[in-house]
């Protein structure tokens, strides 16, 4: 397998599944939005939101095992490619093509909206882009976050839209280098993999030119160093870094799909 | 006599009340909130700021309740002596959790969105923090326990409290309490 095959599945897994997003709360006011599980026995009657968030996890030895390669990975490779990126390029310069990126992902926003049916949603990803692509510059500034009515519209993807159809999550796996997922998550990812217009060099052409390979591993790049910040600070006061990293990413999906 | 008015108060009170709940919580967060960000803006380092933010935050924060919680069903079988240690030694991971979240320099900016009153005693308050140029969905969860005070935390859906249960109560299921006052120890120990 060529290495720049390897690079946007890698791009792939740390920019949609590995971690948690920004999305904002729009209607994460209910109670219990993130912990919801079978009560296991509260301490008390207003215990209902400390219960622990159960997802199945029948690989668990194998996980912990690719957990632990993982840990080794984004320490001793990852960390010093983010470092040599942060070096380069200044914090502003990076602020930029992060969001950048993220208004190219526009499609995976928006038709993951209207697969669920919040065609309102939709619209105002639509207006973001516009303003995002047109006032500021290619989405190298986020113009949107100045906009009341445009700032704080939660991310749809693919995982989230299979979660609305009603699909569970299903096993919890580990990925290589990429992280933490679930079945349903998995799908998500290739979903949003199709729907990125990012790696369309790839998907629409098969064998893709040269070229082809460049944006999806600027992507990775560039994703590092917030993917690295996340896992540091989901592992950095845990108990058992294995569970608070499951914790997080199952949490964390729940909520993104419940909004 | 017209009832009506009457009527219509008698209705409208439990929305009172609800919207009186909901305005103390959030002001007693507002000043919480406040308070610990003036700390932090004038503290030099991470260090600093989880100890001068302690005796603020101990006073705002039912760390009692969020330990009881963290450790679930568990917690009954503990002696009031190891769940005072207990509950120390989870003070002390939570508050360098978020103190580590802090960059000496850099201000937060917090958008304060409508509380909501899931149940009598509680009130959550949803918050968008904006810092270092990224936003945040955080849930402030307040309950009333000698005042409003913080009983949980959920930063982009995450639970604190959830989080924290679900490596315990293995902890517990292993070795009990004095096994979760270990590992505790260990978390608390290991270099932040």
């Amino acid at each position: 397998m060529k290495l720049h095959h390897f690079l946007p599945l890698v791009a792939l897994g740390l920019v949609s599944c590995a971690t948690p997003k920004n999305t904002p709360p729009a209607s994460a006011s209910q109670p219990g939005a993130a912990a919801k599980a079978p009560a296991s026995g509260g301490t008390d009657a207003l215990d209902d939101y400390g219960d622990t968030v159960v997802v199945s996890d029948p690989l668990e030895g194998l996980n912990r095992a690719t957990f632990a390669f993982n840990d080794k990975f984004y320490k001793w490779v990852m960390t010093p490619i983010s470092k040599t990126y942060t070096t380069i390029f200044p914090k502003p310069v990076r602020k930029s093509i992060d969001n950048a990126y993220e208004n190219v992902k526009f499609p995976v926003r928006f038709v993951n909206s209207g697969l669920q049916g919040k065609f309102g949603r939709a619209g105002k990803e639509a207006q973001k882009f516009g303003v995002n692509t047109v006032a500021g510059v290619g989405g190298l500034f986020k113009v949107s976050d100045k906009i009341d009515s445009l700032k704080d519209v939660p991310a749809e993807d693919t995982g989230q839209t299979l979660a609305t159809w009603g699909m569970g999550h299903g096993p919890y796996i580990v990925v290589p280098v990429m992280g933490p997922t679930t079945l349903r998550e998995a799908v998500g990812s290739g979903g949003d993999y199709v729907l990125n217009p990012i790696n369309w060099g790839f998907v629409f052409t098969g064998d893709a030119d040269d070229w082809a390979w460049i944006p999806p591993t600027g992507n990775t790049i560039r994703a590092m160093p917030g993917q690295l910040d996340l896992y540091k600070e989901a592992t950095a006061n845990a108990i058992d870094p294995y569970t608070a990293v499951r914790s997080t990413y199952i949490q964390n999906r729940n909520a993104a799909a419940e909004q | 006599m017209n009832r009506r008015p009457f009527i219509a108060l008698i209705l409208a009170a439990p929305l009172l009340t609800h919207g009186a709940a909901a305005d103390e919580a959030q002001a007693t967060l507002r000043s919480t909130i406040d308070e610990v960000l003036g700390i932090a803006n004038g503290a030099s380092s991470r260090s600093a700021l989880a100890s001068s933010a302690r005796s603020v935050l101990q006073r705002r924060v039912s760390f009692e309740t969020m330990t009881r919680r963290a450790v679930g069903v568990g917690w009954k079988q503990f002696s009031s002596a190891q769940q005072a240690k207990a509950t120390d030694l989870f003070t002390t991971l939570v508050i360098r959790t978020y103190s580590n979240k802090f960059t000496p320099g850099q201000t937060a900016t917090i958008d304060y969105k409508a509380a909501t009153n899931p149940a009598s005693g509680r009130v959550d308050v949803p918050t968008t923090l904006v810092y270092k140029g990224s936003r945040y969905s955080v849930i402030y969860r307040m309950e009333q326990i000698g005042g409003w005070r913080i009983a949980d935390v959920v930063i982009e859906g995450v639970s604190l409290v959830a989080n924290y249960r679900s490596q315990l109560d293995a902890s517990f299921k292993q070795g009990g309490a004095e096994a979760v006052i270990r590992s505790l120890e260990q978390s608390v120990s290991r270099p932040s």
